[in-house]
């Protein structure tokens, strides 16, 4: 190619080039006609001004107040970093508990052919589960992420179900309910997604707890309510501080909920 | 009021010491291992990193986790800091967006079938000592991007946010806006181009 064609062939690559969006190959030919083009080169300079730019266009937001402090500290002569490290760290995660560690083998192993619907079908049905057990759910009952109405829940499930970093765990039932399912969608920056079925009904003074289980403690995610099927549909905002889940679980216990969980487990599953 | 906050926020990241001299003295005391320095330091940039870091990742605590560990690099590296270079604020953002872009990558459930030159680049970009064009932004031209981005055909302006602070590769992006990569290729230079020309004060 000569070098005019070989121009005409890469000049458009400068703004991918600079962006650092090009793939290997098309970045090392881009710079090989950089070591050729003054054309290219300075036009490759002025977009630069953009890139430098563009950091700094971003809404201006504060930091908390503690930032400075663990920032400052953290590089303090005397404070030792491998003291930090050491206690920021979570725990391994072979440090599971040993019922949740074969339950999750169990649900493994179970496979998970069993929800064989696409996603955007799903979708439609979740959307109708949701506005009936809304219907259903207390306030005081549920510790579900509320919007208000039916419609921003839709659109809160949207949000989670669209988001880049989604997550899917899916919960097959333990002994104490062999039939009932349930799958979760997590996405760290948009909450959590959560629709189980088949769950036995409720007795009275009691209440299902769903759970993320983390390397360090099971967090409580809220009191879920099954309808008369025994279906329940729940979306909630996590926390964004909240430990990767190494497994999610539902146990029945008493109403009200607990700090942590005591009860039956009904369903279990890992990412 | 805008304008005000504008021109404030300009003489707070010292992006209008032409000389850099003042950044030269800060980074060399940090150098020395003078935290009072670093302190200067984190409260003239704390927040352009913290800001930057949100906007990737999306997430509060994340993006603190982000403003320790680019100060943290910057606390070790300082001795290393090759003042052609350019500003420290755009080493220091720079750091940040390779970090920033590093974990949302790794979100990420599946990598993609392309080598992804950003991958290699991460450890490159935020080296200090390696020498770049000096770019100052001022206030000004900060303020008119802001404008100006906004005000991009949407394409264009997706692609740009896309790969700049989603770190997308030329393939994702033409998948996720559902464009040919040629479409691509040429929106996001014409939108820089634009971009480029709105900073100057072309109108």
């Amino acid at each position: 190619m000569t070098a005019a064609a070989e121009h005409d062939a890469v000049r458009e690559l400068s703004g991918l080039y600079v962006l650092g969006a090009l793939a290997d190959a098309e970045r090392a030919r881009f710079d090989e006609h950089l070591r050729v083009c003054a054309e290219c080169v300075e036009e490759v300079r002025s977009l630069r001004a953009v890139t430098a730019g563009l950091p700094l266009a971003v809404p201006q937001v504060e930091p908390s107040a503690s930032l400075r402090e663990r920032v400052l500290a953290g590089v303090m002569p005397d404070f030792s970093r491998a003291d930090t490290k050491a206690r920021l760290k979570p725990a391994s995660p072979t440090a599971l508990p040993a019922w949740l560690a074969a339950a999750a083998m169990l649900a493994i192993a179970a496979g998970l052919g069993w929800y064989t619907v696409r996603l955007r079908d799903r979708l439609a049905v979740i959307e109708a589960q949701l506005q009936q057990a809304l219907q259903r759910a207390s306030n005081a009952e549920t510790q579900v992420a509320r919007a208000s109405g039916a419609a921003s829940e839709a659109r809160a499930t949207l949000a989670i179900l669209s988001a880049p970093d989604l997550a899917r765990i899916d919960l097959a039932g333990q002994p104490a309910a062999p039939a009932a399912r349930a799958r979760a969608f997590w996405s760290r920056s948009r909450g959590l997604v959560f629709a189980a079925s088949n769950l036995p009904p409720l007795p009275a003074g009691r209440t299902y707890q769903l759970w993320v289980v983390t390397a360090r403690a099971p967090v409580s995610a809220g009191l879920l309510k099954p309808d008369a099927a025994g279906s329940v549909n729940a979306v909630i905002a996590t926390p964004p501080d909240l430990p990767t889940p190494v497994a999610m679980a539902v146990t029945m216990e008493p109403e009200g909920g607990v700090p942590a969980p005591t009860g039956e487990r009904y369903l279990i599953g890992t990412p | 009021m805008w304008l005000l906050w504008a021109v404030i926020d300009g003489s707070r990241l010292g992006s209008v010491d032409p000389s850099g001299s003042a950044d030269q003295e800060v980074i060399r005391r940090v150098a020395a291992g003078d935290s009072h320095a670093l302190a200067l330091l984190y409260d003239r940039y704390a927040r352009a990193v913290y800001s930057l870091a949100l906007r990737i990742v999306a997430d509060p605590a994340e993006a603190e986790d982000l403003v320790q560990e680019v100060f943290s690099q910057a606390w070790r590296q300082a001795g290393r800091y090759d003042v052609r270079r350019g500003p420290i604020v755009a080493w220091l953002l720079t750091i940040a967006r390779s970090r920033a872009i590093d974990r949302v990558r790794a979100r990420r459930a599946k990598p993609d079938g392309l080598l992804m030159s950003d991958e290699r680049r991460a450890q490159q970009i935020a080296d200090p000592a390696e020498p770049q064009d000096q770019v100052v932004v001022t206030a000004d031209e900060s303020a008119r991007l802001r404008v100006a981005l906004q005000k991009l055909p949407m394409v264009q302006r997706l692609a740009i946010e896309l790969a700049f602070f989603e770190g997308l590769s030329h393939s994702e992006i033409a998948e996720r806006l559902e464009q040919p990569l040629g479409t691509i290729k040429t929106r996001i230079r014409l939108g820089l181009l634009r971009l480029r020309d709105a900073m100057g004060g072309a109108t």
